[in-house]
């Protein structure tokens, strides 16, 4: 076995409950990570997205100016 | 016209920001005559109630709960009105939360520096006290999500992401580390044991900085640096990546402050490798803010509160760097334990939060008053002396902190220990004391600030402009 082999080598046997819900909720999470950057990432949804950049803009102006009613 | 002058409920935000003020002022004053005590140990007095060990509880309370949060909820019931285009849910809750969250304070003050405590650090507060502020807690985080179930907007703006996320988080974090057993009024003992204990203790730890100190804080920044610099934020994708990178990633990072524990080895190397990739984002958030001002750089040279808001922003992406570093197992061997960790921790909170929120206040106060800032030489003074204090004090303690890790770990040519404990004790004298100079200067600057954000609301009431008038009313 190889130094990197044993590092990562891991007693599936010994896994508790725990330790699988544990690993589940790491993989999972890890899945949703990867295709929120997609998402976010995807040059369709870039115009969408950025609408939102002058929304604080938007904002002043409607609240300084019109008593913050749309 | 009545209900069009009660657009939104800013009275509530008026006393949160100046009692962040004050509070800023107390907890920093506090941390001056505590690192003073390091230095110059006989101002103990022998007094068990002014020690160092009762009045640094107290210090840390003070700056994150009362200075911290009191910023938190200013800044968080007055973004969410003005990104909703509603007054919020209701002002009786919103009261509620203000008064109780001053109970808390006044709680902790006076039993912190009486011993009484559960010795986990940043929750040391007794179990009543946990519980109060357990409800308050929910009390904001349910009228601020109200507020945004009635918004007149589509949209929910990033800044209430961070906020949101933060509410949930430090709900669930506070909940599960205080979890103990009343023996008596004010004595109990966790739930938790050995390195269990020390695992969920350091889980809490980290996470009340990624989600207390850091995710509030960036719902913060988000909102007042495009409103300061009046240009809209340069990504929004990347602020949505900086959310939800922080959000899934800050969790796994407490271990990192375990390292060669008795903690499993698999759990120091998730909590290193994952802080490192945590750069990514924080830098992002850091660059995304900063570049805000892409094309308007020269509005620095003349305005000292978006000095405060990008300064930040440099501290947030220095500590935000520092912090995975040390995580690392090579550098936490030499780090952990000194003084470059508590050179780190003030790095994250003097230059970032106390910074980003001082901007934030200073915006406010104009805003909420309809007025502009007694003395702009003022706020130029406040600036250096935050900036050089800052500067000063974590120089000195990243020099005491190197220097203890090397002496701890020196051996002759025996294998015997170079150094006695108490020979590395003497040698940090010096930068102690340069660590009090930093923190005095740091706390005088807090002192302007509260002096000319005093005067110029009281020269705001005692001369109601128009401006004002409208500005009490929305």
């Amino acid at each position: 076995m190889t130094k990197i082999q044993e590092y990562f080598h891991t007693d599936w046997s010994a896994m508790t409950g725990n330790d699988w819900l544990g690993l589940l909720l790491t993989v999972i999470v890890f899945v949703l990570m990867v295709i929120v950057y997609f998402w976010v990432l995807n040059p369709n949804n870039k115009d969408s997205l950025e609408a939102h950049r002058t929304m604080l803009m938007d904002d002043e102006n409607n609240a300084e100016n019109e008593d913050g009613r749309k | 016209m009545q209900a069009e002058q009660q657009q939104y409920s800013f009275e509530i935000v008026k006393w949160f920001a100046y009692m962040a003020v004050v509070y800023l002022v107390v907890g920093t004053g506090i941390g001056v005559w505590i690192a003073s005590e390091l230095a110059w140990p006989d101002l103990n007095f022998d007094n068990p109630y002014i020690s160092f060990g009762r009045l640094r509880p107290l210090h840390t309370n003070t700056v994150i709960f009362a200075f911290g949060g009191s910023t938190l909820m200013a800044t968080a019931y007055y973004i969410v009105q003005r990104t909703s285009g509603v007054r919020l849910w209701s002002d009786k809750l919103a009261w509620f939360t203000f008064w109780g969250w001053n109970l808390v304070i006044i709680g902790f003050a006076i039993t912190l520096p009486l011993g009484m405590t559960q010795s986990k650090e940043y929750a040391e507060m007794e179990w009543p006290l946990d519980i109060l502020l357990a409800v308050v807690w929910l009390a904001y985080s349910f009228n601020f999500i109200m507020t945004l179930s009635i918004r007149k907007v589509s949209h929910i703006y990033v800044a209430n992401w961070f906020f949101l996320a933060m509410m949930i988080m430090v709900t669930y974090l506070h909940v599960v580390n205080s979890l103990a057993i009343p023996v008596s009024m004010w004595k109990s003992y966790s739930i938790f044991a050995g390195v269990q204990d020390a695992m969920i203790q350091w889980w809490w730890g980290h996470n009340a900085v990624g989600f207390f100190l850091t995710a509030g804080f960036l719902g913060i920044m988000y909102y007042f640096v495009p409103k300061q610099a009046n240009r809209p934020v340069y990504s929004y994708r990347l602020s949505v990546i900086h959310f939800w990178a922080l959000t899934f990633g800050y969790v796994w990072l407490g271990a990192h402050h375990l390292q060669y524990t008795a903690l499993p080895d698999w759990t120091g190397s998730l909590g290193a490798a994952i802080s490192l990739a945590m750069i990514i984002p924080s830098w992002g958030g850091a660059i995304n803010g900063m570049f805000t001002l892409s094309g308007a750089w020269d509005k620095l040279r003349t305005d000292y509160i978006l000095r405060f808001l990008i300064v930040s922003l440099a501290f947030y992406a220095m500590s935000t760097f520092e912090g995975p570093v040390m995580a690392s197992k090579t550098v936490n061997a030499l780090s952990h334990y000194t003084d470059w960790t508590i050179g780190h921790v003030h790095a994250g909170a003097l230059g970032w939060v106390a910074m980003v929120s001082i901007g934030a206040i200073y915006h406010m106060v104009e805003r909420l008053w309809g007025t502009t800032i007694y003395s702009v030489r003022l706020v130029n003074l406040h600036f250096w002396m935050a900036t050089i204090g800052t500067a000063v004090y974590i120089t000195a303690m990243w020099v005491s902190g190197i220097m203890q890790g090397l002496m701890w770990r020196a051996y002759d040519d025996y294998g015997n220990l170079a150094y006695t404990f108490v020979e590395s004790v003497a040698q940090m004298h010096p930068y102690y004391a340069m660590r009090a100079a930093g923190g005095l200067i740091f706390f005088l600057g807090a002192c302007v600030m509260l002096f000319n954000v005093t005067v110029t609301i009281r020269k705001a009431i005692a001369n109601p402009s128009e401006k004002m008038a409208v500005a009490a009313n929305i």
